[in-house]
C-alpha cells in the first residue's frame, strides 16, 4: 500500500506532491465543469438534444441514470427541486462524489497514497443503483418521486 | 304321582340344576383356578419384568439424553438452538453470517486462498490492487444496468487494463475478473456505438417528431 501509485499514471516508489500530484484530479474536475457548461448551453430538457435513450424508447422504462443530465442542468441553474424530481439518486450522490474527490485531492497533494476505492463500495454502489432502478419503475404512487 | 313326578320332572331339571351348578361349578372352579389368574398376576408381576420398566425408567433418561441432544444440535445448527437459547444463538449467528460473506469475498480476493506472493506480503496487503479488477467488473455490469452504456463501459476497460497490468506485476491475483470487466466494457462500448449510429441515421431521416428526452 505504501507504494501504490496515484491513479492512472506513474508508479514510482515515492508519489509526487504538490501541483503535479493533483493534476489528474484537476483534469477530471475540469472535464466535469466543461460538461456542466455544455448543459447550460444546450438544454437537456429539449427532446433529443442529447440523443434518444433506446431503453426508454423501446420499453418506456427509466434506467437508474435517467434524468441525470436534466438534474445536473437544473443544479447548474440552482433549481434543487427540479433536479431532485429528475433524478434524486444522482442529486444525493453528487455531494458524496465531491467529498471523495476532495479527500483524494488532499492526499495526492501531500503525496499520500490514493489507491482504488474499496471494493465494498463498488458492490454496494452497484446494488444501490440496481435497487433504485427497480423502484423508480414500479407503478406505485409512493415511489413516483423516484421516477424522472 | 304324576304331578310329583311331573313336578319332579320339572324339578328333575333342578336336580339336574345341581348337576349343572357343578357345570357352573366347573366354570367356577375354572374361576377357582384363579391360581391360573394368580399366575397371570405374577405375569403382571413380571410386568415388573416390564418392570424392567426400569428399562422404561432408563428410556426416559434416554429421552432425557435426547433432549440434551436436541439442545446440543441447536447450538450446532446455530439456527435451531435459536428456539432454545434464542438470544445468544441469534447473537452468534449474525456474526457467523457476517463472517461467511466477508470471508468468502474479501479474503478470497485478498490473502485467503492465494498466499503465494510472499514478496509483497511484507507490505501488509498481499494483493493491494485487486480492487482494480473488482471496479472494472462492477462498472462492466453497471454498463448493462444503465441505458447509457458508454460512460461506464470505457472506465471498465481502462480499469480492467490496469488490473491486468497489476496482475502481471504480482500486485493482483484476479486477472480473470479483470478480463470479464474488459469484455463487458467493450460489449457496452460496441452497443453504444451501434446505438449512436442508429440514432444518427434516424435523426437524418427526421424520425424524431415526438419522442422522449434522452437523459
Amino acid at each position: 500500500m505504501t507504494t501504490s501509485s496515484p491513479g492512472t499514471t506513474t508508479a514510482p516508489v515515492r508519489a509526487a506532491t504538490g501541483p503535479r500530484a493533483v493534476r489528474g484530479s484537476l483534469l477530471a474536475a475540469g472535464a466535469a465543469g466543461a460538461g456542466v457548461l455544455l448543459l447550460l448551453v444546450r438544454d437537456p430538457h429539449v427532446l433529443g438534444s442529447y440523443g434518444i435513450c433506446p431503453l426508454r424508447l423501446l420499453t418506456g422504462w427509466s434506467c437508474p441514470a435517467c434524468g441525470a443530465l436534466r438534474a445536473t442542468a437544473d443544479l447548474a441553474h440552482l433549481d434543487l427541486a427540479a433536479a431532485w424530481s429528475a433524478n434524486p439518486l444522482w442529486v444525493a450522490l453528487i455531494p458524496v462524489v465531491v467529498v471523495v474527490w476532495g479527500v483524494r485531492l488532499a492526499r495526492q497533494w501531500r503525496g499520500l497514497p490514493t489507491g482504488p476505492l474499496p471494493t465494498w463500495l463498488a458492490w454496494s454502489g452497484l446494488a444501490l443503483v440496481v435497487v433504485f432502478g427497480v423502484l423508480r419503475n414500479l407503478p406505485v404512487p409512493a415511489l413516483a418521486w423516484m421516477a424522472p | 304321582m304324576s304331578t310329583p313326578d311331573e313336578p319332579r320332572d320339572p324339578f328333575a331339571p333342578p336336580p339336574s340344576d345341581p348337576a349343572q351348578p357343578p357345570a357352573y361349578g366347573q366354570p367356577t372352579p375354572a374361576y377357582g383356578q384363579p391360581p391360573a389368574y394368580g399366575q397371570q398376576p405374577p405375569a403382571y408381576g413380571q410386568q415388573p419384568a416390564y418392570g424392567q420398566q426400569p428399562a422404561y425408567g432408563e428410556q426416559p433418561p434416554a429421552y432425557g439424553q435426547q433432549p440434551p441432544a436436541y439442545g446440543q444440535q441447536p447450538p450446532a445448527y446455530g439456527q435451531v438452538p435459536a428456539y432454545g437459547q434464542p438470544m445468544p444463538t441469534y447473537g452468534q449467528q449474525p456474526p457467523a453470517y457476517g463472517q461467511v460473506p466477508a470471508g468468502s469475498q474479501m479474503p478470497a480476493y485478498g490473502a485467503g486462498p492465494y498466499p503465494p506472493p510472499p514478496a509483497y506480503g511484507a507490505y501488509g496487503a498481499v494483493y493491494p490492487k485487486n480492487s482494480l479488477a473488482v471496479w472494472s467488473l462492477v462498472l462492466g455490469i453497471a454498463s448493462f444496468v444503465f441505458s447509457c452504456l458508454l460512460f461506464t463501459g470505457i472506465p471498465a476497460v481502462i480499469l480492467g487494463r490496469q488490473a491486468q497490468k497489476a496482475a502481471a506485476e504480482g500486485l493482483a491475483d484476479n486477472r480473470t475478473m479483470a478480463t470479464i470487466g474488459i469484455v463487458l466494457g467493450w460489449v457496452a462500448i460496441g452497443l453504444s456505438a451501434l446505438g449512436i449510429v442508429i440514432f444518427v441515421i434516424a435523426a437524418a431521416a427526421g424520425a424524431f417528431s415526438s419522442g422522449y428526452s434522452s437523459y
